[in-house]
């Protein structure tokens, strides 16, 4: 019989209402401990995450939770309403609101929300709005503003839009890279089209901190930024010009990284991650 | 470089090309035309399934292309390199924050993008011929 494995990582699905909106949301999760929640980049979903599901050294003392944000991967566009006839334009307000609703549902207390990239971007509207209901937030490859992505090659009808998402996003990672994850990721990519646009009016237009951030409540909620050297579209420039302005916040660069660091090259990104959440002050070696 | 470099530059790319696995196995739809500008030379480049057609250094001012790529011979030389720096790394990445520019019939370069990019990345291999 050939070897098999069966990985630790499990999966389910939760049922909440958002704004009226029923949602079912799919997550994967393992390990216990202080929660981490995990946001997948726009036009994706959370195997981008699987690295760190599966990384015993932060499993043993806490518990990572990676969910699809709806329209994405096995999370549903919302079933009680006609979606198909309203154009999707993620905002700030529901992306929030979101996330809170599946950590109510989850009944998970002060959990830290780490998000890259749109997700990274949602982590800093969660530290303004709410700061109360956090312990930290890790935005990764974040900026306080991220205009120019919100295009319309991404579903455009006379190109294949799953190329045009996955090469599009090409060189958002680094050269060093390995070539079985950033084609990993890019396979992703290819299955998100339909969704990337609409993530992306959050990312690019509705999202715009620009003269807020010194209202985020540093001394309430832990802000660590993340930035790899290779983001074309949040340079390290934009992180640690983002993370001055917020109350006790850290900045770290990421050398030779890009724009999807967890799953372009988990091994290179977990060492920054842990330097991330012993700031924080939750860390592995802290809690052992 | 002479003529005869630039020659032996277009032949290395071209087998580059033609043996590539990748556009081998994905390259039967990768058909257009298309200019590299960069700056001191300029590349015409002409694709049918995947294969190189024709390569000509420094095309004249009556041949055309779908699409080009623009910028300054540094920066493709920098593209060009075994490990790219940051910001050199794509045409994305130059094209946001260096100066590359993608002009001329952009869903053509759309429609082309996989092996488009994976193409360029050839001069990784082959080298600038800037």
């Amino acid at each position: 019989m050939a070897k098999s494995k069966i990985s630790p990582v499990t999966g389910h699905y939760v049922t909440f209402e958002v704004e009226g909106e029923e949602y079912r949301v799919f997550y994967l999760e393992n390990g216990t401990g202080q929660p981490i929640v995990c946001q997948h980049t726009a036009g994706c979903h959370n195997h981008q995450w699987t690295g760190l599901l599966e990384d015993e050294e932060f499993t043993q003392n806490y518990r990572i939770i990676a969910y699809d944000l709806p329209r994405h991967g096995k999370s549903d566009p919302p079933l009680n309403t006609e979606w198909w006839k309203e154009e999707y334009k993620l905002t700030a307000n529901f992306f929030t609101k979101f996330v809170v609703a599946f950590c109510d549902a989850l009944e998970l207390e002060k959990p830290i929300f780490m998000g890259s990239s749109f997700g990274g971007n949602a982590a800093l509207q969660l530290a303004l709005h709410y700061p109360d209901r956090f312990e930290a937030v890790i935005p990764v490859e974040a900026a306080d503003y991220a205009p120019g992505f919100y295009l319309d090659w991404w579903h455009h009808p006379h190109a294949n839009a799953a190329q045009v998402c996955a090469s599009g996003v090409w060189d958002l990672m680094a050269p060093q890279s390995p070539d079985k994850h950033r084609w990993a990721t890019w396979f992703y990519y290819t299955q998100g089209s339909e969704a990337f646009k609409g993530d992306l009016y959050f990312y690019s237009v509705d999202h715009d901190l620009r003269g807020k951030l010194d209202q985020i409540q540093g001394d309430k909620i832990k802000v660590v930024m993340l930035t790899g050297s290779y983001d074309y579209l949040t340079t390290p420039e934009d992180g640690k010009r983002t993370a001055d302005q917020i109350k006790n916040a850290k900045f770290i660069e990421m050398a030779d990284i890009g724009h999807f660091p967890m799953s372009e090259n988990h091994e290179v990104f977990r060492k920054y991650l842990k330097e991330a959440l012993s700031f924080i002050g939750t860390s592995a070696t802290s809690k052992a | 470089m002479t003529v005869a470099k630039e020659q032996q530059w277009a032949t290395s790319f071209q087998e580059a090309n033609d043996t590539n696995e990748e556009l081998n196995a994905h390259g039967k739809f990768f058909t257009c035309t298309y200019l590299l500008d960069m700056e001191t030379k300029k590349i015409l480049i002409q694709m049918h399934a995947g294969k190189v057609e024709k390569i000509t250094v420094d095309p004249g001012p009556l041949d055309s292309y779908q699409f080009a790529i623009r910028a300054s011979a540094d920066t493709w030389q920098k593209f060009s390199m075994p490990t790219p720096p940051p910001m050199y790394h794509g045409i994305w990445a130059a094209s946001f924050q260096r100066d590359m520019k993608l002009e001329g019939d952009l869903i053509i370069l759309m429609q082309n993008l996989r092996c488009l990019t994976t193409q360029l990345e050839l001069l990784r291999v082959v080298g600038s011929p800037v």
